[in-house]
């Protein structure tokens, strides 16, 4: 890694509009491409006071500062565009939370790297709507949140009560949302509001190692601990109407569920046994990185082909999962309100990844590409008209569910010509942190958290309250500044406000 | 090739025959000779029968030369076409008096006697090309307030589709089934992300996407449906609360 002063680093970085800042070439040795990132005031500082205390003498070692993420991925092989740094970017492992990279797919020397999915593959956020207001909802918040954590197994160790064998994982790894259609788990319309329709086709579970499946097994339909959360939610306020109606939310007050929640330790297992396989294969193809981290292979290597395939099968883990949370809900929802789900018109409005790398295709200096597009705590936006999404929201733009933290608000935004120009049709994913998680523990205490969200009229149930301090909101970035820059960027355009009334969480 | 001549002697296969296959002429060959020609005794046939017999085109040369085939380039083709039209000199020499009253006139009587199939549809003996009718399909049109079209056929299919769409029995007993809900599209105001400059474009260019989106709709309606039926017989979603483990 380079050393320099602040004041040196600095000159390598301009703002070039209010909302952006281009990183240029030098700021990381080798870089191929320019970086960007998109953040406002506030966002801005948090952003260079990360860098400000890796440029302090001694602080070597732990993560790098979001910048020197973003950079140290444009320097990787076959990288297409730019390097993009998201509003909510925080410093990951290899590269930053936030951060999309695209790869050219005719470039043979172009690479595909598990640090840039995540360990959490196909993280993503599922909004379902009902036709309930606040008013029905609210007399009966508590047993509601109760009865959606009875059905809902949450936390660390958590095991589901869908009854899975090893040969039923093996379909569900292979078939994603099929197979939850196939046994009656979701509706044919869930599978239609679907980010990929709910099923990688390249998946292929024979790639998947023996530890991968025995620790997927008992956890499908499990929500999982850290960020992941199931809310119920009211809309809250309503930017777009036309595209809000296009959702199925009418009015203010509105009660939707929303479920945020990944492949669980599957997808950890998938990227752990990536990066070992793939250390391997730098060594071979003499593949040079600025950072361990940013392990890697060729995109048409055995390791890159095994990776993307087993990255696939645990992209349909994931969707299996979110399915299979979905039914738990509606259950919940229609015992309690003696309905049937469908009388409740609980919908999918749609369902997000923010953890995938995906083989898309999109225009370089005016020319049409096929590019691995890695999006890591960054959410597919494509704008009206794109053929990959759903015919509801053809002329309204993909939804892009953008999930707050415990106890703040979530957003509906709607993807946008201009994303897909500047982002490779990309945009943020959350709140994304701000302290680590050690930080939280050491500077916040769990009963003033809990208080806190009580006193804002929210239900929480919780596997360990203990660890609720590191998913509290003063950990995170603030949610809406998040949003509002994507909104003035353009790379997206918000549609829908919402707030919790009661949270499930691990 | 051969077709009409095939057909006339009522061989088997007559689509996709292929002379210069091998097995397919030799097997035309010893048919014609069984079923029409019948030169050689039954038992003396043998030779001629054994289609993969490496003697066969000596066999076979020695039969067309006792047939007298005028035909000894060896053409294959020719041969055949000579052989065929021997078969058929034969077929008429055995039944003179059964083909020689087909004549031009014998087979337009035999035509004209099959009986006729007389509509009793009247819609069926409508000139729809006479200005009387072109007048009633615009009448009709200003009556169900659609644009006719210059070509009064185009006005029809639509006045067609909006009677049988919004105008059947069940339609108007239940009139919310066939309305769409939900809001307009704000089709003047959207901009659909290209200009061209022309207004008229522009809006021709908006309502074709918006007839594909249509067309897009009812094509995922028709997937989920059959999605749906599958689940019919396949979906039995089960959970077992035994299993269940809520973490730390």
């Amino acid at each position: 890694m380079v050393v320099r002063q602040y004041n040196e680093e600095m000159s390598y970085l301009e703002k070039t509009s209010a909302f952006s800042w281009k990183i240029k070439k030098g700021f990381q040795p080798n870089m191929n491409v320019e970086g960007v990132f998109y953040v406002n005031q506030h966002l801005e500082k948090l952003m260079l006071d990360e860098l400000r205390n890796a440029c302090r003498p001694g602080m070597i070692g732990g993560f790098l500062p979001g910048v020197k993420q973003i950079a140290n991925v444009a320097a990787l092989p076959g990288i297409v565009g730019r390097s993009v740094g998201l509003p909510d970017v925080h410093s990951g492992y290899g590269f930053a939370i936030g951060n999309m990279a695209a790869f050219d797919m005719s470039d043979p020397t172009s690479v595909v790297s598990p640090g840039g999915v995540g360990f959490d593959i196909n993280c993503g956020v599922r909004l379902l709507r009902t036709n309930l207001t606040e008013k029905d909802v609210l007399p009966v918040k508590e047993q509601l949140a109760q009865s959606m954590f009875d059905h809902i197994p949450v936390g660390v160790g958590s095991k589901g009560i869908i009854p899975m064998n090893a040969r039923d994982l093996e379909e569900a790894l292979e078939m994603g949302m099929d197979w939850s259609l196939r046994e009656g788990y979701v509706w044919a319309e869930d599978k239609e509001h679907c980010e990929e329709y709910g099923r990688m086709l390249n998946a292929d579970p024979s790639k998947v190692s023996m530890r991968a499946k025995k620790r997927g097994l008992p956890q499908l339909g499990t929500l999982g601990a850290g960020n992941h959360y199931a809310e119920i939610q009211v809309v809250d306020e309503i930017y777009d109407k036309w595209a809000a109606s296009k959702m199925g939310i009418e009015s203010k007050g509105q009660i939707c569920v929303m479920i945020h929640s990944g492949s669980r330790g599957f997808g950890h297992q998938v990227a752990t046994d990536a990066l070992v396989e793939m250390e391997k294969a730098m060594k071979r193809d003499k593949i040079e990185t600025n950072d361990r981290q940013l392990a890697c292979a060729r995109i048409n290597s055995v390791e890159g082909q095994n990776y993307l395939k087993s990255m696939a099968a645990a992209a349909n883990f994931a969707w299996v999962n979110r399915s299979s949370m979905t039914f738990l809900s509606r259950q919940a929802f229609a015992k309690q309100f003696n309905m049937t789900p469908d009388d409740l018109d609980m919908h999918v409005i749609y369902d997000v990844s923010h953890n995938i790398a995906k083989v898309e295709e999109h225009m370089v200096d005016g020319k049409l590409k096929t590019l691995l597009v890695h999006r890591k705590g960054s959410t597919r936006a494509f704008p009206p008209h794109h053929p990959l999404i759903p015919v509801d929201y053809q002329l309204t733009g993909q939804p892009v569910l953008i999930g707050g933290t415990m106890g703040t608000c979530s957003y509906v935004l709607t993807g946008t010509e201009t994303g897909m120009k500047e982002t490779f049709g990309s945009t943020c994913h959350g709140a994304g942190r701000a302290l680590s998680r050690a930080k939280s523990r050491r500077n916040l205490d769990y009963t003033q958290v809990l208080q806190k969200l009580e006193s804002q009229g929210i239900s929480i149930r919780v596997a360990s309250p203990k660890l609720v301090m590191e998913e509290a909101p003063e950990s995170y970035k603030n949610v809406t500044d998040v949003v509002d820059t994507c909104d003035a960027v353009g790379i997206s355009k918000k549609a829908i406000k919402l707030r919790p009334i009661a949270v499930i969480k691990g | 090739m051969f077709k009409s001549k095939l057909t006339a002697l009522e061989y088997h296969t007559i689509e996709g025959f292929n002379p210069e296959d091998d097995k397919q002429f030799r097997a035309l060959v010893i048919w014609l000779e069984e079923q029409k020609i019948r030169h050689y005794k039954v038992e003396d046939r043998d030779p001629l029968r054994d289609l993969e017999s490496d003697k066969w085109p000596i066999v076979f040369n020695s039969y067309c030369a006792q047939l007298s085939c005028p035909i000894t380039s060896g053409k294959k083709a020719e041969r055949l076409e000579w052989l065929l039209s021997h078969a058929i000199r034969l077929e008429y020499s055995d039944n003179i008096d059964k083909f020689s009253t087909q004549t031009s006139t014998e087979v337009l009587k035999n035509r004209q006697n099959t009986p006729k199939v007389v509509s009793s549809n009247p819609l069926d003996n409508l000139d729809f090309e006479s200005e009387d009718f072109k007048k009633g399909v615009n009448s009709l049109a200003k009556l169900l307030q659609i644009t006719p079209h210059p070509d009064h056929l185009i006005t029809l299919r639509a006045i067609s589709k909006l009677i049988s769409q919004r105008l059947t029995a069940e339609a108007i007993k239940d009139v919310d089934s066939v309305v769409p809900k939900g809001k307009a599209y704000p089709f003047d105001t959207v901009d659909d992300g290209f200009e061209k400059g022309n207004k008229a474009v522009n809006s021709a260019s908006k309502i074709l996407r918006l007839l594909y989106l249509h067309d897009l709709r009812s094509l995922q309606t028709k997937i989920n449906e059959s999605i749906v039926a599958v689940q019919n017989l396949t979906a039995n979603p089960k959970t077992d609360t035994s299993l269940g483990k809520v973490g730390r």
